[in-house]
């Protein structure tokens, strides 16, 4: 618990940003409901943002994109709205629960760039082939293309 | 070159909607968030046609974090100045608020505590700022859902502070100003009457929506008709310069928009852009 004008705002700041994006606990004082309420405003600012970068993923998401990516963002601090979108297409992927839509958005990303899932994606320089979910995308000639449609 | 200063009617700049705004005739004045248009130029097509037609344009930054407890991040600012270059801006805004702290990124914009020492933090950044922008600065309180344990200061005494401090403009966010009195039980009217609104560059108006018990202040609903009456309170006690309506997404179609914008300069007395 910290003395008001105790001169540390830095560590209370980085406490209640802790609380609001990474899980951390409510810090001393502040009333439940309200901090509650901003983790979830937060949650769908941010469902907006990478809904923005990652537009089929959310279209083929539709209804269901708040809530899945709330569900997947709670508690995870962003990484920037592209890596976040990538993740959760990686993710969903992985679970086999990526629409058809978003497949084919991953397949062209992972086609355009590299991604190691912990530093930000890079170009790719060389042809590249890249699969999700049925999609194929190639890099060929520094363009991608869409070669195949996901599985419907 | 430098443009006038924002007079009017304006709206937020943004890519979804350049075309909506292009044709706007009436159109002197728009924002346009700072972090999305690249430094060394050129300027996203839309916004430079409005430059070229001599509208004023004034970046507004969001991830500056200037009430952040550690100094602002000079290439942060370094950005924000070129865009203000590239743009020929008179001015530029960011928030009283952080957006980070301990390495973690929040997303949005954060409340400080009224306290003396977060007045110190956000002063320390805005002078560090001041010195490495090549025009003014304004700075927008923002909509807070929460407050902190320990405040010292009132609204109105924690802004005044700043602003007297630093030297800086407001940037009144009157959508803002419904959210807090409304979330905070407070009236808004008790806030207006002490305000240094003789400091106002320009307003921003937004619309938002009530959801589980708060006032949402989302960018992405309609403007209620409280804040309207609020723009027409703000202009009975001193008429800013430049009113700007910010939408963010969910954009309705464009007669709602125009109608919005309509609604706005009816509230403040500008001239329609539409």
């Amino acid at each position: 618990m910290s003395a008001p004008g105790g001169g540390d705002l830095a560590a209370r700041q980085a406490e209640l940003v802790a609380a609001l994006v990474a899980g951390g606990p409510l810090p001393a004082g502040f009333a439940p409901a309200p901090v509650d309420a901003a983790r979830r405003a937060l949650l769908r600012k941010r469902a907006g943002d990478v809904a923005r970068h990652w537009p089929l993923l959310a279209a083929g998401l539709g209804d269901a994109w708040p809530a899945t990516f709330a569900g997947w963002a709670d508690g995870r601090p962003t990484n920037g709205s592209l890596r976040d979108g990538w993740d959760l297409a990686r993710e969903l992927h992985r679970r086999g629960e990526l629409p058809r839509l978003g497949a084919e958005e991953l397949a062209v990303r992972e086609a355009a760039s590299r991604y190691d899932g912990a530093t930000p994606p890079r170009p790719r320089r060389l042809p590249a082939l890249a699969r999700a979910g049925g999609a194929v995308a190639v890099r060929l000639a520094g363009r991608v293309r869409l070669l195949r449609p996901a599985r419907r | 070159m430098t443009g006038p200063g924002p007079t009017g009617v304006g709206i937020g700049w943004r890519p979804e909607i350049a075309g909506f705004v292009a044709e706007l005739p009436g159109l002197r004045f728009v924002e346009v968030v700072a972090e999305a248009v690249a430094p060394h130029g050129p300027p996203p097509p839309g916004l430079a046609a409005l430059v070229e037609r001599g509208v004023t344009v004034v970046p507004h930054g969001v991830k500056l974090s200037l009430g952040g407890a550690e100094p602002v991040d000079p290439a942060r600012v370094a950005h924000l100045a070129r865009v203000a270059e590239l743009v020929g801006a008179p001015l530029v805004s960011e928030h009283i608020a952080f957006v980070r702290a301990g390495g973690l990124e929040a997303g949005h914009l954060l409340p400080l505590p009224r306290s003396r020492e977060a007045v110190a933090a956000v002063v320390a950044n805005v002078r560090r700022a001041q010195a490495d922008l090549p025009v003014p600065l304004a700075l927008e309180p923002i909509a807070a859902l929460f407050d902190w344990p320990d405040d010292e200061l009132d609204e109105a005494d924690f802004l005044t502070e700043i602003l007297d401090a630093t030297g800086a403009t407001l940037l009144l966010d009157i959508a803002n100003v419904h959210a807090n009195a409304r979330n905070r039980g407070a009236d808004p009217l008790a806030l207006l009457d002490r305000l240094p609104l003789d400091r106002v560059a320009y307003v921003h108006v937004a619309g938002g929506a009530e959801q589980g018990g708060f006032y949402h202040d989302t960018h992405t609903d309609p403007v209620p008709p409280v804040v309207l009456d609020l723009i027409g309170e703000l202009c009975a006690r001193h008429r800013p310069p430049a009113l700007l309506l910010e939408r963010d997404g969910r954009w309705p179609p464009a007669p709602a928009l125009r109608a919005e914008l309509d609604a706005i300069a009816a509230a403040s007395g500008y001239p329609a852009v539409t």
